[in-house]
């Protein structure tokens, strides 16, 4: 029996999770939540995390039932994300590893994600999609790495509707994406947007230039409804995301497709990538907004999994990284 | 002269800051030395620091080169350190209080 301990503070999110050998002990979360019109920023989000981390931990343990003497391990977050909010959570994870006398282990942000989203819906090889507002790949796996077959060349998918969220003041909470989602299903007229794939890659920052500036213009002349936009923004790049999963698939010959990443839990995404699935008889994975949207869980299973093939973090190697690529990581704990 | 002084040492040139945090013993001065010490400065130069345990006090050296690059160092320490030190009251097993 292995208990892991997860702490994940990449982003807006802050969340601590407890996994006993594929069960979700506990898998507490609070979110960042800025006004309408605004992001968050590094440094107020890094506060924001610092003001309820300890919280979020007690949670963690009450909830799991557990003392600090029953965990093997402290897993966090070493990177990708932004560097504040990393350190906060890196701090306590560092802290109470020693406190407690356990080991530590950094793991990286997308590979929680893709080993929770293995977890949770137990598909065995899957060509990943991991898409969110910091990220944007099409992975799939071969020989002890997550090679990714296909990337955003600019900026993720989930920051493109994050920041057209911001121009029309759609609300934050609970997050931009799910608000946009719940507008396009009273959309009806589609708008045409720049289209942008290139070979196995896809780029966000034109249409969100185009978009920026012409919601307003479109919206105040009655050419279309802020409800028209979402949908058609959605339709546009969900279209390019299932575009370049498909070829990645053929490429690889994989029969199934694993959706992850905050920007997953969006059901027209989940709809349209199963109607290419449908086509290719391959088979469709994704989670909900539990597993999806970044949580400590996440870090916790892909800690397991790194811990079980004898891997740990000796604590002057314990340093965050804001880049650190899917591909950088040695899978040690795969065939 | 002082252009061979300034060459010889450029640290005399800096602004040297210290801080000296007391803790309740050593080892958990080491576990504060342990949980602040592996990330580097953000920014690539400008800014020096060095941290070290003697006994039970943690002592933390900065010398840089303008007083905002070593007010936002000091600043972002002082964050960290009472998290640490929050976390240590919180969590410690209580064997070692």
């Amino acid at each position: 029996m292995t208990i892991v301990i997860g702490f994940e503070g990449s982003a807006n999110k802050i969340g601590i999770g407890i996994i006993r050998d594929g069960e979700v002990l506990s898998n507490p979360r609070r979110t960042y939540i800025t006004p309408p019109g605004q992001g968050f920023l590094p440094s107020d989000t890094a506060r924001h995390h610092r003001a309820v981390i300890l919280t979020v931990l007690k949670e963690a343990l009450e909830q799991a039932g557990l003392k600090p003497a029953d965990i093997d391990c402290v897993a966090f977050t070493k990177g990708p994300g932004m560097g504040s909010p990393l350190v906060t959570v890196a701090l306590v994870a560092r802290t109470v590893a020693q406190l407690w006398g356990k080991p530590l282990l950094g793991v990286n942000h997308c590979i929680g994600h893709i080993e929770m989203g293995r977890l949770i819906t137990q598909a065995d090889n899957p060509t990943v999609l991991y898409v969110s507002g910091g990220n944007t790949q099409v992975i799939a796996y071969s020989e002890r790495r997550y090679r990714i077959f296909g990337e955003t060349i600019d900026i993720a998918v989930g920051n493109c509707l994050d920041r057209f969220a911001r121009v029309i003041k759609i609300s934050n909470d609970p997050s931009p994406g799910y608000n946009i989602e719940q507008m396009a299903k009273k959309g009806s007229q589609y708008v045409e947007l720049p289209y942008t794939v290139k070979g196995m890659d896809v780029s966000f920052s034109g249409i969100t230039s185009y978009i920026e500036e012409a919601a307003h213009k479109m919206i105040s002349s009655g050419q279309c409804s802020a409800e028209d936009l979402c949908f058609s923004l959605q339709e546009t790049v969900f279209s390019m995301l299932v575009e370049i999963t498909e070829r990645a698939m053929a490429h690889c010959g994989s029969g199934e497709v694993l959706i992850v990443g905050g920007v997953g839990c969006n059901l027209r995404l989940q709809e349209m990538m199963g109607v290419m699935c449908k086509e290719r008889n391959a088979k469709l994975f994704a989670t909900d907004e539990r597993f999806c949207i970044d949580n400590g869980a996440m870090i916790a299973q892909a800690g397991w999994e790194m811990f079980r093939s004898g891997q740990v973090t000796e604590l002057e190697d314990s340093w965050i990284t804001q880049r650190y690529r899917t591909d950088e990581v040695e899978v040690t704990w795969r065939d | 002269m002082a252009a061979t002084d300034r060459e010889m040492n450029p640290e005399s040139e800096k602004l040297q800051f210290r801080l000296d945090v007391p803790f309740p013993s050593p080892r958990d001065a080491s576990i504060a030395l342990g949980s602040l010490s592996p990330d580097r400065e953000p920014r690539k130069g400008g800014i020096n620091k060095q941290l070290m345990v003697t006994d039970r006090t943690l002592t933390v050296r900065w010398s840089a080169d303008e007083a905002r690059i070593l007010r936002v160092s000091v600043n972002s320490f002082l964050d960290n350190l009472s998290l640490v030190l929050e976390t240590m009251q919180m969590f410690a097993p209580p064997a070692s209080q």
